[in-house]
């Protein structure tokens, strides 16, 4: 990787302090070394593979998973499964559904016990350009499993509550970025009467459907499609929320743009909760900050963003969940979608310090 | 060069500058004129017009800004005109992304819907030698090749950039800044999102000429948009822009991956007749 070749291989005491693998800036130490000096990718997949193929009573067999690196959905499909084999007593994976491809809509769950508790959504990857975040999604599952028990805070929080994580929330379109067109956003639905394909999973949701701030057009980016909830991938996720019942924390991970939102984007008035809401992503984007210093801004997604009907989290916090966000991660337009993969894992580590911090906030605020 | 907090003498000559390019709080009638939350979208949005077309004049890949953060913004309705922004930035330097100065700027937006209109100025913190050193530096790469410069897929889909190719890539970006400008209005945004193809054509003469495959990335409409995008440049002159652009997604189904111009077809002149 080209931003590799400018770091000094002679160790962490040369490097620039504060460094996180922006540009040419050297990353804080152990993210470089992992980022750079791993083995080539397509090496790591063989070696995985004969891991795997091995019986596994070692606790680390998960951690030959280069999480500095991007993958395809056979290999996180195949990661969650280690994932949960390491860690049988806090992580088991949920079926909620299919694509409309046919492929599997896995959900990772993170419980210590008790029966429908209350829970924390997080989802990654529904406009699966955004590679970054089915990345950060890898990594925060990993993060979670292994500080439980470890760090006080995920610990306080898994001790009560549950954590769902649907890391590729959209899979059809994430292997056609890999097969066809790293651009694609959407779903991959064929559209009555049109030869263009896919709904736009961001503005299919039943909240303010088919207002402004979505598309009528099925070749658009922002097609909200034929009616809410029309696509399989995001009616799984608003079936299993209102069954469930009892979801406190909805956060959709989006890139990129370097923003924490809160309700409404389908309408400028303010949601009720916004002093609140805005108080929560002011402190956790803070706590952003200072980790690499990656400046975010945050606000509702109309005054921050656009106008956006349809949303995730409009949905959501229309249906009883007050914590409703999402979060754009970086970067601002230099990458855009193509952001190097050196930089999975300081933006992962980053964001982690944002979500512990709302996720604590739901802990200690319970509604 | 310190930065802007640590250099008083360069900090009154912002005051000096700021008294000159926006209007006074108290004098202008309250319903023609606001003041914009910083982090608002519209004057994020204005200030990024306002660096593509700076991008563009300043004809210096190696001094590619971005924008920082926004300090001050305000909006004024010109009646029969447009909406104007005054604004207030910092910037970075578009590839190390380190504190690169700040600007002032006005961006009008005419009723006409023709491109924005721009004026900037800013205080640098690169001195110019330093930046047309760099220049010759990626000027010297780009000529002196045994065989014309292609590429594809700048950066791949990985993120990575090959290092042979960043003087091409950011060639691209100032030169993309001329369409992004001249495209952007208050409500729709551009963003580079990659090169898809780049060849070089070797010219007799001391200019570099490239033919490049662009996409854009448009907002709101999260539109990938095609522009296929002739470019001369010499250092010490402008940069000389032709092109065409065409959305991929309008009425194509892209199953068999992005074709440059497509169905496009014919390349066009657009912008400045050289």
């Amino acid at each position: 990787m080209s931003s590799c070749s400018s770091i000094p291989k002679e160790g962490p005491e040369s490097w620039k302090p504060g460094g996180d693998g922006r540009r040419t800036h050297p990353l804080l130490p152990a993210a470089c070394w992992m980022a750079c000096f791993s083995p080539p990718e397509q090496k790591l997949v063989d070696e995985e593979k004969k891991a795997m193929a091995k019986p596994s009573k070692t606790k680390r067999s998960g951690s030959t998973f280069n999480f500095a690196s991007y993958h395809t959905i056979d290999e996180i499909y195949d990661w969650m499964d280690t994932l949960v084999a390491d860690h049988p007593d806090l992580v088991s994976k949920l079926q909620i559904g299919q694509s409309y491809e046919n492929r599997s809509l896995y959900v990772l769950k993170f419980s210590t016990g008790g029966s429908n508790r209350s829970a924390i959504w997080l989802d990654t990857g529904i406009h699966s350009r955004e590679w970054i975040t089915q990345a950060t999604g890898a990594w925060t599952a990993n993060k979670i499993a292994e500080e439980y028990g470890q760090d006080p805070s995920v610990t306080a929080v898994l001790d009560s509550m549950d954590i769902f994580l649907e890391i590729i929330a959209n899979p059809d379109g994430f292997a056609y970025t890999h097969s066809s067109n790293r651009m694609w956003r959407k779903t991959r639905s064929i559209n009555a009467g049109s030869h263009c394909i896919g709904v736009d999973p961001n503005r299919n949701w039943d909240a303010g459907f088919g207002g402004s701030g979505s598309s009528s057009n099925p070749c658009s980016e922002t097609y909200r499609g034929p009616y809410a909830h029309s696509e399989r991938e995001v009616k799984a996720i608003a079936d299993f929320i209102l069954g469930h019942g009892n979801v406190k924390l909805v956060i959709s991970i989006h890139s990129y743009s370097q923003m924490l939102l809160y309700p409404y984007g389908y309408k400028t008035a303010p949601a009720p909760d916004h002093q609140e809401l805005n108080e929560v992503a002011k402190k956790a984007v803070s706590d952003l900050a200072a980790v690499y210093g990656t400046k975010y801004t945050y606000g509702s997604i109309v005054n921050s963003i656009y106008l956006a009907a349809g949303t995730t989290i409009d949905w959501t916090y229309d249906h009883g969940v007050k914590y409703s966000f999402t979060l754009e991660l970086r970067d601002t337009g230099y990458y855009g979608f193509l952001l190097p993969s050196t930089q999975i894992i300081p933006t992962a580590t980053e964001t982690w310090a944002a979500l512990l911090d709302i996720m604590v906030h739901v802990l200690e605020h319970p509604y | 060069m310190q930065g802007l907090s640590a250099a008083p003498p360069a900090a009154f000559l912002l005051l000096v500058c700021l008294s000159e390019l926006l209007p006074l709080p108290a004098a202008a009638a309250p319903d023609a004129e606001r003041e914009l939350s910083p982090s608002s979208r519209l004057a994020a949005g204005a200030a990024r017009v306002a660096l593509h077309y700076l991008n563009f004049q300043t004809a210096s890949p190696g001094k590619l800004q971005a924008l920082g953060q926004v300090r001050k913004a305000t909006l004024k309705t010109i009646p029969d005109s447009g909406h104007k922004y005054y604004l207030q930035f910092t910037t970075e330097d578009y590839k190390s992304g380190e504190n690169a100065g700040s600007c002032l700027a006005t961006v009008l937006y005419p009723n006409t819907k023709s491109p924005p209109v721009v004026s900037i100025k800013c205080m640098q913190s690169k001195d110019q030698e330093q930046i047309q050193e760099e220049d010759n530096r990626l000027y010297q790469k780009l000529r002196h090749q045994k065989k014309p410069i292609t590429g594809n897929n700048i950066p791949d889909s990985h993120g990575n950039i090959e290092p042979a190719l960043e003087s091409v890539w950011a060639l691209a970006v100032a030169g993309s800044s001329y369409i992004m400008w001249e495209k952007s209005r208050e409500n729709m945004g551009y963003f580079m999102a990659q090169v898809k193809s780049v060849k070089q054509w070797i010219r007799k003469d001391d200019f570099t000429e490239f033919d490049y495959t662009i996409l854009l990335h448009e907002i709101p409409t999260q539109d990938i948009i095609s522009c296929h995008m002739r470019l001369t440049w010499l250092p010490g002159h402008p940069l000389k822009v032709k092109y065409f652009c065409a959305s991929v997604n309008h009425g194509l189904e892209d199953g068999s991956g992005m074709e440059s111009g497509s169905a496009a077809g014919v390349l066009h002149e657009k912008g400045p007749n050289f």
